[in-house]
């Protein structure tokens, strides 16, 4: 399996050199940023039992305020991203508490999730000021990076396709270090067995409220740079359509697993594109595939190969 | 005193599951809760392990009152609870159910410095060593180590309760609640818990036992007390205690008395 990720991040890495069109280029951008999401969303979904709907609320959250500190505020784009990620943090923390004290589980934690996260893109929506309503804000600026060999701006989509597969790296391995630490120990006692795991001394509560944070602080970091990508912000960023896409791209990649939220995010990022569909067609086949997969393969497409390898 | 318990009581709405029940615990002892079901045994052991919270009445352990405590925290001063039907966690295997039984043992070893598992660096060797010898040990105690690789579900009834022991013994605990270890147990079964639960006294743990058998808890307790409708109805020597009138009223009714 180590080998198989190894190679597929190799393929990554030249695949720029023979990719010619830009459009192809810009759905691996999104589908790198979405397998992103998807693997931080799958740290408090997969790896911890908790169905968080706040994800796109992170998300959009950390790329409204990146955007508005750089825009309207003229900061520089990577000092923005630590105030963003630090408010997406006490955020999380916020809605984790009031959540996990309340020993809130399943769908009663989806519904609260969710509410609050309606909440934040209501306040988006409405605080005209700052924010300019449904109309969202055009993001004109592009990062740059100081290099030894001078400045380097992201304005083009192969520097883009780079940063964003950094981005997913960096999610990745951040997501696998947590699981494979101590922590990840409690978050598979708490998802199997939270009572059990209370007694034997595990603090329930912190634990769920860490891997919230840190899942959430990870969507904040992919937000941070969408927003520069796309070359605009807007509220949909926050809404619960978005949650859902996340949780489809999980549920078919496979739950409990690393790289499968990867494949699902990749797949139904490029699905759309492969097979030409109008946004309420993407919908309805988002809608269809999630539950084909609930009730074919509950374990999705790693569910799939790894059952394979072990019948074999 | 160990563990002082003073006028603990339990209201659910309208029922009084356990009233005013005083009792303490020495260290070293095996001490026998009885009554029939629904006598408020299950009840009082849960409100000591803090999965329940007292309606009034104190829980003193070492001179401090705990019953505000979350179970975590009552597991963290030494006092674990077994469950009366098996929990698992699913999917596991017998070995990585006591690896997350030690969660205690590791964060007392290294405390902060659990921090440096999330930078690559796995435990330190020493305690890996240790870790995996304390396992083998109690799995080898509680005769579940040619299990170890199994997955826990596959376990019998009895294998499983076993295991519940077993996890809440590698947490190192001082008083060990067991809620009914024996019921669903079978003969031979029983006869092993018996000698192992002997083995851990010897290993100098508190042992504090429920059970609705009177049989297997008679030859095993040093002192009991007897519950009926939430009240102590009897406490003393097991032995005088079983013998007490209002007890086997309480188990036979009146007529077989």
């Amino acid at each position: 399996m180590r080998f198989a990720i190894l190679g597929g991040l190799l393929v990554a890495l030249v695949a720029p050199w023979f990719i010619t069109s830009d459009s192809v280029l810009a759905i691996a951008i999104y589908g790198f940023m979405s397998a992103a999401l998807a693997v931080s969303f799958n740290l408090i979904f997969g790896f911890t039992g908790q169905l968080s709907m706040f994800h796109a609320a992170s998300f959009g959250v950390s790329a409204y305020v990146v955007t508005i500190l750089v825009t309207s505020y003229g900061w520089n784009f990577w000092l923005a991203i630590p105030c963003a990620l630090l408010l997406v943090v006490v955020l999380a923390l916020f809605v984790g508490t009031i959540c996990f004290r309340f020993k809130l589980k399943e769908f009663y934690f989806a519904v609260v999730t969710m509410a609050f996260s309606e909440v934040l893109r209501l306040i988006t929506l409405n605080w005209n000021s700052v924010t300019n309503g449904s109309l969202g804000i055009t993001v004109v600026d592009k990062p740059s990076l100081w290099t030894p060999w001078g400045s380097l701006t992201f304005s083009s989509g192969i520097s883009w396709y780079y940063v964003t597969l950094v981005l997913l790296v960096v999610v990745y391995i951040v997501c696998q270090r947590v699981l494979a630490s101590w922590i990840g120990q409690c978050l598979a006692a708490i998802r199997l067995n939270d009572l059990l795991g209370e007694t034997l001394g595990i603090d329930v509560f912190k634990y769920k409220l860490i891997s919230f944070a840190i899942g959430s602080a990870l969507a904040g970091l992919v937000g941070a740079f969408y927003g520069f990508y796309a070359g605009f912000v807007e509220p949909h960023y926050l809404s619960i359509p978005l949650g859902l896409d996340i949780v489809a791209m999980v549920l078919l990649g496979g739950v409990n697993s690393l790289i499968g939220p990867v494949i699902g995010a990749l797949m139904l990022t490029a699905l759309p594109h492969v097979i030409e569909l109008s946004a309420e067609f993407r919908i309805a086949l988002y809608g269809a595939i999630l539950i084909f997969v609930i009730l074919v393969m509950p374990k999705g497409i790693m569910g799939l190969i790894t059952s394979r390898k072990n019948a074999a | 005193m160990l563990l002082n318990i003073k006028n603990l009581t339990k209201r659910f709405g309208g029922l009084t599951a356990v009233s005013k029940v005083t009792f303490g615990i020495e260290r070293g002892e095996i001490i026998g809760i009885f009554g029939p079901n629904g006598s408020g045994k299950t009840t009082t052991l849960s409100l000591i392990a803090g999965i329940l919270k007292p309606s009034s009445g104190e829980i003193i352990w070492k001179d401090h009152d705990i019953s505000a405590l979350t179970p975590f925290q009552v597991a963290q001063q030494g006092l674990v609870k077994t469950f009366q039907n098996p929990q698992l966690f699913p999917e596991l295997t017998v070995a990585e159910h006591m690896r997350i039984a030690c969660h205690l043992h590791v964060k007392r070893a290294l405390g902060v410095g659990r921090l440096r598992t999330l930078f690559g660096k796995s435990m330190t060797g020493d305690l890996e060593n240790t870790l995996t010898r304390k396992i083998d040990q109690m799995l080898e105690l509680c005769r579940l180590y040619k299990h170890r690789n199994d997955e826990a579900g596959a376990l019998s009834y009895g294998g499983e309760k076993m295991l519940g022991v077993a996890m809440g013994m590698v947490c190192d605990p001082e008083l060990l609640l067991l809620d009914e270890p024996a019921s669903g147990l079978g003969h031979d079964e029983i006869s092993n818990l018996d000698a192992v639960l002997r083995d851990l006294r010897t290993h100098g743990v508190t042992l504090c036992i429920i059970d609705h058998k009177v049989g297997f808890l008679g030859r095993l307790a040093d002192r009991s007390i007897a519950l009926h409708h939430g009240a102590i109805i009897a406490s003393g020597t097991t032995a005088d205690v079983l013998a007490n009138d209002a007890v086997v009223t309480a188990y036979l009714g009146k007529k077989h008395a």
